[in-house]
């Protein structure tokens, strides 16, 4: 069963189709990665699947409730980080997640235990602005872990960890659908990342879909179109690169 | 609700010390009037209070529009810094309930200063002016009043700041606006209606009519103020 299903989801801003004629089908209960380069649309999904910016055309099912009208609906069962985290600079670590605790009617004990799973428990009295870089990915990776959601939303999770902080959040991301019954729509740029994390993926090029499926039927995929596929990432590159080149060179 | 959140995420933005101390400094205007001129004031025909409101209330008044325009600067400053603002929007509720939770919150700090102009104007009406229990009443009808005229006023600090992303702009434009509004003339029935000048009028020397008049333009630009704001978030999320 899809947990996430897009129809036709389109984003134009005044000049440039950010987001073209998407569909995508995340199944219940697994870590779906969302692949591609710098500027393919993942962020502006993303965002048109929180509602945070108005699809131009298009529309999605989350979690059997239909965009726009239930749209507050949906946002309860969503955790999400989307690009840089987004935090009050003149409260602490803890003060942040006790806001959004109180907005989503979470018990007490959320804020302690988002704050455990994210490694951040010695630093939570410490305003969010002096928070480094890293700390405040995972002050974001707490606001969207906080209640457990059975919908995760994030963008780029790893941006600014240090090796051990990647490997950490990584093992961390892959253990939700088994450990709380999650669903995962994460996005990267590195199709190495997904690969360790991902049961499903996608992959995005200036606005389209040009994947869907399993990592094997990727690989098959590739193989049967004569990519090379030894190197996963090489094949990403080399499907990009097609595309491309089937555009007429536009980059 | 909203309005709790509000006050849990103003914490050391020094907000609350800001508006003390500017209050303080608006309540102490018909005292130091009092304290060194008081022959200007002591032998007038008017009620003691009109004659302090008349002598004081256009500094108060300026001083408490400026506040409400700083306060709503650094109510959405705190949103859009480090972008919580888009943390907020991807939680179930509404972006509106924000900007109202803001209104209220400043409203409420509002009420409080008005409280304190008032007690100090009627201590200085029962002080130098010898009257009774009697000016309490007159106080508050004049609280009342400006209070319902300062609504339009927060509300649009509150929609300028929440358009302008930048804090310096909305902060420019605010004042720019309280400039205005201080320069135009009581008698101009239409130009008073400007929601930063309004607050400027009491309701001594006004007509029955005409306060009346102030009453419902208060209420009905707090309200279009209000479906303004709730339109401009809308066409924001289109184009965002
Ligand atoms: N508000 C906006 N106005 C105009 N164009 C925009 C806006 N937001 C995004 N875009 C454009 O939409 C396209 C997709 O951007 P998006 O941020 O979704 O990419 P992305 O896949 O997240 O990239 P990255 O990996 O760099 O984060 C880009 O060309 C970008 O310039
Ligand atoms: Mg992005």
């Amino acid at each position: 069963m899809n947990i996430i299903e897009t129809q036709n989801l389109t984003k134009s801003y005044a000049g440039v189709t950010a987001v073209s004629g998407l569909n995508l089908h995340v199944p219940k209960g697994t870590v779906y990665g969302f692949l591609g380069p710098n500027g393919a649309g993942k962020s502006t999904t993303m965002k048109m699947l929180l509602g945070l910016t108005r699809p131009t055309s298009g529309s999605f099912v989350m979690d059997g409730k239909r965009f726009p009208g239930g749209r507050t609906q949906i946002l309860k069962e969503v955790g999400s980080l989307i690009e840089a985290p987004a935090f009050y600079g003149n409260l602490t670590g803890e003060e942040n997640l006790e806001i959004i605790r109180r907005i989503l009617g979470l018990p007490k004990s959320s804020v302690s235990e988002a704050l455990e799973l994210t490694g951040l428990t010695q630093y939570r009295r410490r305003l969010a602005k002096k928070y480094s870089l890293g700390m405040k990915q995972r002050l974001g990776l707490a606001g969207a872990l906080i209640g457990r959601p059975p919908i995760l939303i994030l963008d780029e999770p790893t941006n600014g960890l240090d090796p051990v902080g990647i490997h950490e959040i990584r093992t961390l991301i892959r253990s939700l659908p088994r450990q709380f019954g999650c669903t995962v729509f994460v996005s990267s740029h590195l199709l190495s990342e997904i690969e360790l994390m991902a049961d499903s993926i996608g992959i995005l090029n200036h606005g389209r879909l040009l994947f869907e499926g399993t990592m094997d039927g990727l690989k098959s995929g590739a193989a049967a179109q004569g990519y090379p596929t030894d190197n996963l990432e090489d094949t990403f590159l080399a499907l990009i690169d097609a595309d491309n080149r089937q555009r007429g060179g536009i980059r | 609700m909203s309005l709790a959140l509000e006050c849990r995420k103003i914490k050391r933005t020094g907000l609350t010390a800001a508006f003390l101390g500017g209050e303080l400094l608006a309540s102490a205007v018909p005292v130091l009037n009092m304290a060194y001129r008081p022959e200007l004031y002591l032998h007038r025909e008017a009620s003691p209070v009109n004659v302090l409101l008349g002598a004081g209330w256009q500094m108060m008044v300026m001083l408490n529009v400026l506040l409400i325009v700083t306060g709503a600067c650094a109510l959405y400053h705190m949103e859009y810094a480090d972008n919580a603002i888009l943390k907020m929007c991807s939680l179930p509720v509404k972006e509106s309930g924000l900007f109202f939770g803001k209104a209220f919150l400043i409203a409420g700090l509002s009420a409080v200063f008005l409280l304190m102009e008032a007690v100090s104007v009627a201590g200085c009406a029962v002080r130098w002016f010898g009257t009774g229990r009697e000016v309490c009443g007159e106080v508050l009808r004049n609280l009342g009043f400006s209070l319902l005229l300062l609504l339009p006023a927060i509300l649009l600090a509150l929609l300028i700041a929440s358009v302008c992303k930048n804090m310096w702009i909305a902060l420019g434009v605010g004042v720019i606006g309280v400039l205005i509004a201080t320069m135009i003339p009581a008698g101009q029935f239409a130009a008073s209606l400007f929601p930063f000048a309004l607050p400027f009028r009491t309701l001594s020397g006004l007509e029955q009519e005409t306060i009346r008049g102030y009453v419902t333009a208060g209420a009905a630009e707090t309200a279009a103020i209000s479906v303004l704001e709730i339109i401009l978030l809308r066409v924001r999320r289109a184009f965002q």
